[in-house]
C-alpha cells in the first residue's frame, strides 16, 4: 500500500536556529505513529513543519504523492492535514458547536458524530470555547480537526496537564480512533507506556534528530532504549 | 522579509500623505499685467475644510478684484499678484501659512483670511511683523485690538446691540409686532455673542424671551429642539446659526409639522436656504444684496457680472454675488485705495491713511477712525420672498413693491 | 420640567438619529472587529456614494433606490480595490488608519474638485414627510433608514452567527494562523468583508443623499461620534452597533430637549467612558 505521508530530509527552525535536521519518515495509510522525545527536543516543530507553521529549510513532505512543502496552510488543511495543537487553541469566544462547525469540511465527521463521540461536547455546544475545563478543550481541539475530515490526523502531547482520570478517558477515545476507526496519524507524548499500546509503530526524536524508529510493540518491550533516551524506568 | 515590508509600508503611507499635501499647499496664483516687478499679496483661505464653501466664493471674488486692479493702475502703477494658500479652515495652519508668506515669499502686503478663528490666528502674525490685515469677517470687533487691523465690512463697533435694534425696529413694524421670542444659538463665539445681544435687547424693548438655547457647533440631530421649538410656540424665532444650520432646524420643525411665525437666521448658507421649501419669509442681515438700490452704485453690476460667470464656469449651485463676496471685494477696494492714496508700499504709511479717510466700497462709503477701527453700522434685513433674497428694512432701500412680511 | 410630549418626540427623533450612526457604524465595527483595519475612509465612501446619489438623482433625474442599485455594488468593487492595497502591503492596524485617513483626504478633495466645496441639496418631496401617531410625529425617512439599518444589522448578525464564511471569519479574527491551519482561507473572506462594509458604506450615502445637505468637509462630521458607537457596540457586533447608535442618539436628544442642547456631546462621550469602564455584560 502506498504511503499517505512521506517526509525526505527536513529540516526546520526558528530563525537562524536550525531545530530539526534531516528528518524522514513514512506513513501507511491507517497507521497511526507515536513520535516520542523529552521536552525540547522538536517534537512540536515536526508537527507543525507538517502543518506549515513553522518556517522549512529543506526537505519535501509528500501527501499522498502531492509535495505540500511549499503550499501555505490553508491548502494542506484543504488536502486533508488534521491538527490538535499542543496549547489546543480554541477559539474562546465562538461556542462550542461553532469552534466545530466554522472549520468543518464535508465526510464521515459531521458534527452530530463529533457530538456522539464526545457527549460532554453535546451538553455544552452552545457554551463559549472560553468557558471549556481543560479536558474539555482538548476533546474540543480533537473533535475540531476530526470535523475537518482528515486524511492525516496530528495530536501534539494531547494529554499534557491533565488529570489523571481525564487522561484515561482520552486515551480510550485516542485507542477508538486509531484502533477501530483506523485513522491515519501522529501522536506526539511523553507518557511512552501509554501510548505505544495506541500506535503502530514509533520514532524517538534527540535534539531534532530522529535516533529510533520501529515497530511501538518492540519498543514497548525494549525498556533499556526507553530509559536510555527518555528516562522511563521499568514498570 | 519582514523589514522590506516595513519599508514599502512607510514609502506607501508617506507617498499617499506626500501626494495629499502637495494637492492642498500647491499656491493658486492669480496673475495680471501692467509694469514692472509685480507687487505680491499673500493670504490664505479655507480653500478645504469645514469653511471651503465660503472660500470658493471669496477666491473668485479676489480673482476678478486682482484682474479689476490690473486692468485699471494696478498697485502704483506695478501689476498686482496674489499668492493664495489653503489654510484648511485650521487657524494653526493659517498662522504658519501668514509667517511663510511674510518671511519666504516676501509678499509685500498681506490679505486677511475668511472666520473669526483663521483672522485671529493671521493677525498675531501681522502685527508680529506690523503689516497691514483687513479683514472681513470678524463677528466680534472688539476682537480686532491690533492698530493696523481694518474691517471691510460695516460691522459697526458694537454690533451686539446695533444689530438686534435694527432686527426689532423691522419687527415692531409688522402689524401684529412678536411679543415672545425663542432665541436659539449656535456656542461659535460670533453667533453666541450676538444671540447674548438680542437677549438682552430684547427683553429690554419688552419682548418676552421663553427660551435661551445653546447647541454645540457641529450638532447633527435638531429634532429635539425642534420639539421644544414647537412647544414654546414663539411669535418670533431668532436663531443664531452658520452655514446649514438653519436648514437644519427648519427642516426638522417642518417634520413636527410647524412652521415658526417670524424667523431670522444669523450667518446661514443663503443659497440653500432661499430654495430651501422651508426658507419662506426666512429673515437675515446682509450689506448689499444684487438688486437696487445697490447695483446702480459704481461699478457692481460689471463686479455682479463677472462673479456670474466664474460662479458658473466653476460649478458653483449658486451663482449670485452676495453680502459675502462682496466682503472680499471690499476688502481690495480698501487696500487699493489706501496704497494709491498713500502712494507707498509701507504698512505704517497704508494704515495711516486708511484711519484718516474715508473708502468708497462696495458697501458703499466707509470709514475706520472709530473704536476698533470701525465705522457705523450699515445693517440690512433681507428677506426670502418667492425663494430669493430681498433688502426689506430699512423701508427706504426696499426694491419698489417689497416689503418685510410678518407671520 | 419638560411634557410627555416633549420626551417622546424627543426621544423618538433620538433614536431614528442613532440609526444612521448605527448604519455608518455597521461597516467600521465590521472591518475593525474582525480584520484588525480601522477604515476612516468608510465616511468619505459613505460621501462619495451621496454625491453619486445626488448627481444621478438631480442631473439624470434617477431615483435613489435605482441609483442605489447601481452605487452599492460600484462601493463593493472599491472596498475589494481598497483592500487589494492593505493585503499587498501587509497593512496592519495602526497602518489602516493612516492609509484610511490619506484615502478619505484624497476623496474629499476629489469630491471638492467635482462637486465643488459649495453646499448640494438633493431636494425630495419626501425628504421631510412624517405621520402622526397619537401626538408624535415620526419622519418617514428615518424610519426606513432605521428599518433597512435594523435589517443589515440582523441580517449580517445571523451571518456571522450561523454561516460556515461568517463563523470562520469570526475564527480568524480571533486567531488568523491557527484559522488557516483549519483550512479557513482568511484571505479571500477579507476581500469580502471588505467590500461589504463599503457596500454598507454606499447604503449609508444613498441615506445621507437624501437626508443631509452635502459638502465635502461633512464627511468628518460623523467620525467621532461613530467612534463612540462602534466601541459602545463592540468590535464586530453588527446588532451591538445598531443598538449603541440607537443609545446614543437617544441619550443626546433627551439631553437636548431636557438639558442645554449644548450638552449633546458631552452625554455621548460620558455614556462611552462609563461603559467602557463600567462594561456590563448585556452590551
Ligand atoms: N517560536 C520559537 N522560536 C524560537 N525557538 C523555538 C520556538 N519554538 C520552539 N523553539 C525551540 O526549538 C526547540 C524545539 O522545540 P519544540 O519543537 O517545541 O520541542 P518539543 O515539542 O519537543 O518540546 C526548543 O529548543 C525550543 O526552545
Ligand atoms: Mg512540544
Amino acid at each position: 500500500m502506498a504511503d499517505l505521508l512521506a517526509i525526505e530530509g527536513l529540516s526546520a527552525g526558528y530563525g537562524r536556529a536550525v531545530v530539526l535536521s534531516d528528518v524522514s519518515l513514512r506513513l501507511a495509510e491507517g497507521e497511526a505513529l507515536a513520535v516520542l522525545g523529552r521536552n525540547g527536543v522538536g517534537k512540536t516543530t515536526l508537527i507543525d513543519s507538517i502543518v506549515g507553521v513553522t518556517r522549512r529549510i529543506s526537505g519535501s513532505i509528500l501527501l499522498g504523492g502531492r509535495d505540500i512543502a511549499a503550499l501555505p496552510p490553508e491548502q494542506r488543511a484543504a488536502l486533508g492535514v488534521g491538527w490538535v495543537p499542543q496549547e489546543r487553541n480554541i477559539f474562546r469566544s465562538l461556542s462550542v458547536e461553532e469552534n466545530i462547525t466554522a472549520v468543518a469540511r464535508p465526510g464521515p465527521w459531521s458534527l452530530q458524530r463529533v457530538f456522539d463521540f464526545f457527549p460532554r461536547l453535546k451538553e455544552r455546544r452552545h457554551q463559549a470555547g472560553s468557558s471549556l475545563s481543560g479536558g474539555e478543550q482538548q476533546m474540543l481541539a480533537i473533535g475540531r480537526a476530526l470535523a475537518t475530515n482528515p486524511r492525516l490526523l496530528l495530536l501534539d502531547e494531547p494529554t499534557e496537564g491533565l488529570a489523571p482520570i481525564i487522561v484515561e478517558e482520552l486515551l480510550r477515545v485516542l485507542t477508538a480512533l486509531f484502533r477501530d476507526e483506523g485513522l491515519t496519524g501522529i501522536i506526539v507524548e511523553q507518557q511512552a507506556r501509554k501510548i505505544l499500546p495506541i500506535t503502530h509503530r514509533a520514532l524517538i526524536l534527540e535534539r531534532g534528530q530522529v535516533v529510533h524508529a520501529g515497530a511501538s510493540g518492540e519498543l514497548l518491550a525494549d525498556a533499556a532504549m526507553l530509559e536510555r533516551h527518555l528516562g522511563v524506568t521499568a514498570g | 522579509m519582514t523589514n522590506r515590508m516595513g519599508a514599502w509600508r512607510r514609502r506607501e503611507i508617506l507617498a499617499g500623505l506626500a501626494a495629499t499635501a502637495g494637492m492642498l499647499a500647491a499656491p493658486a496664483i492669480v496673475r495680471a499685467a501692467p509694469s514692472g516687478k509685480p507687487v505680491k499679496i499673500g493670504g490664505t483661505l479655507s480653500l478645504t475644510g469645514f469653511l471651503a464653501q465660503t472660500a470658493v466664493i471669496h477666491k473668485i471674488a479676489s480673482e476678478i478684484m486682482v484682474e479689476e486692479i490690473n486692468v485699471r493702475n494696478g498697485f502704483l502703477g506695478r501689476p498686482v499678484e496674489f499668492v493664495l494658500l489653503d489654510d484648511q479652515s485650521k487657524p494653526d495652519v493659517a498662522r504658519s501659512l501668514y509667517e511663510k508668506l511674510i518671511t519666504v515669499d516676501k509678499v509685500d502686503l498681506i490679505q486677511g483670511p475668511y472666520a473669526t478663528a483663521p483672522i485671529l490666528a493671521a493677525m498675531g502674525v501681522a502685527q508680529r511683523y506690523g503689516k497691514v490685515i483687513i479683514q472681513n469677517s470678524m463677528g466680534i470687533p472688539k476682537m480686532q485690538t491690533y492698530e493696523r487691523a481694518f474691517p471691510a465690512t460695516p460691522f459697526g463697533s458694537e454690533p451686539d446691540k446695533t444689530y438686534p435694534n435694527v432686527i426689532l425696529d423691522a419687527m415692531a413694524s409688522l402689524p401684529t409686532p412678536p411679543k415672545s421670542m425663542v432665541v436659539l444659538t449656535s456656542k461659535f463665539p460670533s453667533a453666541q455673542f450676538m444671540a447674548l445681544g438680542m437677549k438682552e435687547q430684547a427683553e429690554k424693548r419688552g419682548v418676552k424671551v421663553l427660551m435661551y438655547l445653546e447647541y454645540e457647533s457641529g450638532n447633527r440631530d435638531f429634532g429635539a429642539i425642534a420639539a421644544r421649538i414647537k412647544e414654546a410656540n414663539p411669535d418670533f424665532l431668532w436663531v443664531g446659526s452658520l452655514g446649514l444650520e438653519s436648514n437644519q432646524v427648519l427642516e426638522s420643525l417642518r417634520k413636527l409639522d410647524y412652521a415658526p411665525k417670524n424667523h431670522f437666521h444669523l450667518y446661514p448658507a443663503p443659497g440653500p436656504l432661499a430654495l430651501s421649501p422651508d426658507g419662506n419669509n426666512a429673515l437675515c442681515s446682509t450689506f448689499l444684496e444684487p438688486a437696487e438700490p445697490f447695483m446702480s452704485r459704481p461699478g457692481v453690476a460689471r463686479i455682479a457680472g463677472e462673479f456670474k460667470e466664474k460662479a458658473t464656469k466653476a460649478n458653483l449651485p449658486y451663482t449670485t454675488i452676495d453680502a459675502q463676496a462682496a466682503g472680499m471685494v471690499s476688502q481690495w477696494q480698501m487696500l487699493e485705495a489706501a496704497v494709491n492714496g498713500s502712494g507707498s508700499l509701507d504698512d505704517e504709511k497704508i494704515a495711516a491713511w486708511l484711519k484718516k479717510n474715508r473708502v468708497t466700497t462696495i458697501y458703499g462709503s466707509l470709514r475706520f477712525d472709530g473704536p476698533f477701527n470701525h465705522g457705523d453700522a450699515s445693517q440690512l434685513i433681507k428677506q426670502v420672498q418667492d425663494k430669493e433674497w430681498r433688502v426689506v428694512w430699512p423701508k427706504e432701500f426696499a426694491a419698489p413693491g417689497v416689503a418685510l412680511k410678518g407671520a | 420640567m419638560p411634557s410627555a410630549t416633549l420626551l417622546g418626540q424627543a426621544l423618538i427623533s433620538g433614536v431614528l438619529a442613532g440609526g444612521m450612526y448605527g448604519l455608518l457604524a455597521l461597516g467600521l465595527s465590521l472591518s475593525w472587529g474582525l480584520l484588525r483595519l480601522v477604515n476612516l475612509s468608510h465616511f468619505a465612501l459613505a460621501f462619495l456614494a451621496a454625491y453619486l446619489t445626488y448627481e444621478l438623482g438631480t442631473n439624470y433625474h434617477v431615483a435613489p433606490w435605482w441609483s442605489a442599485m447601481l452605487i452599492v455594488p460600484a462601493m463593493f468593487a472599491m472596498g475589494l480595490a481598497q483592500h487589494w492595497i492593505f493585503d499587498k502591503f501587509k497593512v496592519n492596524e495602526l497602518a489602516s488608519l493612516l492609509i484610511t485617513f490619506s484615502f478619505a483626504i484624497i476623496l474629499e478633495v476629489a469630491i471638492q474638485l467635482y462637486w465643488t466645496a459649495d453646499y448640494r441639496r438633493y431636494e425630495t418631496h419626501y425628504s421631510t414627510m412624517s405621520f402622526k401617531v397619537g401626538p408624535f410625529y415620526i419622519p418617514v425617512l428615518e424610519l426606513i433608514l432605521c428599518l433597512v439599518a435594523g435589517v443589515l444589522a440582523w441580517g449580517t448578525w445571523l451571518w456571522l452567527r450561523k454561516t460556515y464564511v461568517g463563523k470562520a471569519l469570526r475564527a480568524a479574527a480571533e486567531d488568523a494562523d491557527i484559522a488557516a491551519a483549519y483550512g479557513v482561507d482568511h484571505k479571500k473572506l477579507a476581500y469580502l468583508l471588505s467590500g461589504m462594509g463599503a457596500a454598507y458604506a454606499g447604503i449609508a450615502g444613498t441615506f445621507i443623499a437624501l437626508i443631509a445637505t452635502l459638502a465635502p468637509a461633512q464627511i468628518w462630521t460623523w467620525l467621532g461620534v461613530v467612534f463612540a458607537v462602534v466601541i459602545i457596540g463592540r468590535l464586530g457586533n453588527p446588532l451591538g452597533a445598531l443598538f449603541a447608535g440607537m443609545l446614543i442618539g437617544a441619550s443626546e436628544s433627551i439631553a437636548m430637549a431636557v438639558l442645554s442642547p449644548a450638552w449633546a456631546p458631552v452625554v455621548s462621550f460620558s455614556l462611552l467612558i462609563v461603559i467602557l469602564l463600567w462594561d456590563p455584560e448585556w452590551l
